[in-house]
C-alpha cells in the first residue's frame, strides 16, 4: 500500500517549492509549542514523546539511551508492553503548526485525486495493458539515476552508488532504455531508494514541521530542500519548452497512479481521520527511510535463522 | 521374506515414534513458521476460485480470528489511552475497531490474487515479541510487509502489521491520541460506530 500517491507529483508546484523551499530545519523555539501540543499520546504518557523538539526525537532514534525508560524516573513503569513505545524508539512524531493551512491543502490534494488525477488515470488504465504501464514506471524510474547516484555520494555510501549504477548500465542497455528491470534479477542489485531529503536527514537534519505542498503532497522543510535538488537532478526537469516538461511530467504521474488506484481509497478507507493518519504514515515512512541509512547500514539475518 | 516385511514395519513405526518424541520442541512453532502458516492459509483462500465472495469472507475471518490477536491489537492501537476506556467500553472497542479494519482492507485483500509472498526472516524484538518479515511480489513492486507476533496461549499472534514501513498500530495510535485529546472515551465509541456503519452502506 502507497499511502500517498500525491508525493511525487512535482508539476509547475517546484516554482513555488523553490520561493519557500531552504528554510531552517532546525525548528526554532517557536514550533516547540505546537510541537508538544499535537503530540499523540495523552500527557501522562508522552514522557518520550515531548522531547523538547521534533529533532531530538528524531536523534533518539539513534541513541536509544537517550529515551531509556531507566532515566525517566518520575513515570512509574507500568508492565505492560503495549503502553511503551517500541524499544527502537521509533514512534514517528512531526510538529504541525501550520495545522489550519494542512488541513485545507488535504482537502485540495484529496479533490485533485478524485477529480482529476483518478478519472484521467483510470481511463489511461483501460486502455493501456498492464506490462507496458509497469515498462514506463521503470522507464522514469531509471532516469532518476543522477538523484539516487549523487544521493548515494552525499551520505558516502559508495557500495550504494556501485549498485545503483550497475543497476542503471544494465538497464539502460539490457532492460532497454530502463524499460525492463533484468538487474532486480541479481540478489546483489536491488534497488536502493535514495534520496536527498533522507540524506539531509542521516546528517541529523531534523524533518522541522509538517507542510503539505498543493499536488506534491505531505512534505516538510528539509524534504522540500531534497526536493528542489531531486528536482535538478532529474534529467526530465530539463525539457524545453517548459509544457513538454509539464506533459512528460504529467504523463509519469497518470502512469504511476494507474499502478496504485485503490490504494489511497483504502488507506481512508481504514482512517479514522485521514488527515492525521495520512501525516502520521508520512512521518513513520520518512523516519524509517533515514533509520536505514543510519543504523547497520545492510542488515544480514543473523546467524542460524535461514533465509527464505 | 514375512519377517523382513514385519520388521520393515516395526522400524516404519520406531523411526516414527522417534521422529515425534524428537520433534516434541516443534510443538512451540516459531514465529516465522506461524506467520508461514497463516498467510498460507489466507492465500489458499483467496486463490480458490470455486468460492463466492462472501464465503471467501467467512473463511478469511475465520482465520484472522487465529492468526490476530484482537484485544492486543487495540491495546497497542490505543497506548496509554487503553487505560481511560472503562472495561465496558474497551470490550466495545475492540470488536468495532475489528470491524472498521476488516470493511477496510477485505476488498483489498481480495483483490489480491497472484502475488507471491516471500517470507524472510525474524527480528527478535523482545522475548515475547518477535518481528517477521515478508515481502509480496507484484507486477510492479515488491512491498515489504512486517507482522509483529506476541506470545500467548503457546502460539505467536500478530498484534501489528507493519506495511512498508508503516505500522499500523502507530498509525492509530496517533489518530486516537488526536481524537481522544480532544474528546471524551465515549465521543471516540460513536466516532467508531458511526464509521462502521458507514462502511455498511
Amino acid at each position: 500500500m502507497k499511502p500517498f500517491p500525491f508525493v511525487v507529483v512535482l508539476w509547475a508546484l517546484v516554482a513555488v517549492g523553490c520561493a519557500h523551499g531552504p528554510q531552517s530545519a532546525a525548528p526554532s523555539a517557536h514550533f516547540d509549542q505546537p510541537a508538544q501540543a499535537m503530540t499523540i499520546v495523552p500527557a501522562s504518557y508522552t514522557v518520550k514523546e515531548t522531547a523538547p523538539s521534533p529533532q531530538v526525537a528524531q536523534n533518539n532514534a539513534t541513541t536509544p539511551g537517550a529515551a531509556a525508560p531507566g532515566v525517566l524516573p518520575t513515570e512509574p513503569r507500568e508492565d505492560t508492553d503495549f503502553m511503551a513505545e517500541t524499544p527502537s524508539a521509533e514512534t514517528a512524531t512531526i510538529a504541525d503548526p501550520l495545522e489550519p493551512y494542512n488541513r485545507a491543502m488535504f482537502i485540495f490534494n484529496d479533490r485533485m485525486y478524485f477529480w482529476l488525477l483518478k478519472p484521467v488515470a483510470q481511463g489511461y488504465k483501460a486502455v493501456i495493458p498492464e506490462p507496458a504501464r509497469v515498462s514506463v514506471n521503470n522507464f522514469f524510474y531509471n532516469l532518476r539515476y543522477p538523484v539516487r547516484a549523487v544521493s548515494c555520494l552525499f551520505q558516502l555510501d559508495f557500495p550504494c552508488f556501485a549498485i545503483v549504477s550497475a543497476r542503471f548500465v544494465i538497464n539502460t542497455t539490457l532492460g532497454i532504455a530502463g524499460l525492463f528491470d533484468p538487474a532486480s534479477s541479481d540478489p546483489n542489485l536491488q534497488k536502493h531508494d535514495v534520496d536527498l531529503g533522507q540524506t539531509l536527514g542521516k546528517y541529523g537534519v531534523g524533518q522541522g514541521f509538517y507542510l503539505i505542498w498543493p499536488v506534491i503532497g505531505p512534505s516538510s522543510p528539509r524534504d522540500t530542500v531534497g526536493l528542489v535538488g531531486d528536482f535538478f537532478l532529474y534529467p526530465v526537469s530539463y525539457l524545453d519548452p517548459w509544457y513538454v516538461w509539464l506533459a512528460v511530467r504529467g504523463y509519469q504521474e497518470i502512469n504511476a497512479t494507474s499502478l496504485v488506484i485503490g490504494d489511497y481509497e483504502a488507506f481512508k478507507e481504514a482512517a479514522i481521520d485521514p488527515y492525521v493518519s495520512m501525516r502520521n504514515a508520512w512521518a513513520q515512512y520518512r523516519q524509517k527511510r533515514v533509520e536505514e541509512r543510519r543504523g547497520a547500514e545492510q542488515p544480514e539475518a543473523p546467524p542460524g535463522v535461514p533465509r527464505y | 521374506m514375512k519377517s523382513i516385511k514385519a520388521m520393515k514395519r516395526r522400524m516404519v513405526g520406531l523411526s516414527l515414534l522417534l521422529l515425534a518424541l524428537f520433534s516434541a520442541p516443534a510443538w512451540a512453532a516459531t514465529p516465522l513458521d506461524t506467520v508461514k502458516s497463516d498467510v498460507n492459509q489466507v492465500l489458499e483462500v483467496l486463490r480458490n476460485k470455486s468460492l463466492k465472495e462472501e464465503a471467501k469472507k467467512e473463511k478469511l475471518r475465520a482465520i484472522y480470528k487465529e492468526m490476530f490477536n484482537q484485544v492486543e491489537l487495540s491495546k497497542w492501537s490505543l497506548g496509554g489511552n487503553w487505560g481511560k476506556l472503562s472495561e465496558a467500553q474497551q470490550q466495545e472497542f475492540v470488536p468495532l475497531f475489528q470491524q472498521v479494519l476488516e470493511k477496510a482492507y477485505a476488498d483489498k485483500l481480495l483483490a489480491y490474487t497472484n502475488e507471491k509472498v516471500l517470507f524472510d526472516r525474524e527480528i527478535k524484538i523482545t522475548d515475547t515479541r518477535v518481528e517477521v518479515k515478508t515481502r509480496i511480489v507484484t507486477a510492479s513492486k515488491e512491498i515489504p510487509i512486517n507482522y509483529r507476533v506476541l506470545q500467548g496461549g503457546g502460539t505467536w499472534k500478530v498484534y501489528d502489521v507493519v506495511i512498508e514501513n508503516v505500522s499500523l498500530v502507530q498509525n492509530y495510535r496517533s489518530q486516537f491520541g488526536d481524537i481522544l485529546s480532544k474528546n471524551t472515551p465515549e465521543q471516540l465509541l460513536e466516532t467508531l460506530r458511526k464509521k462502521v456503519k458507514d462502511q455498511k452502506s
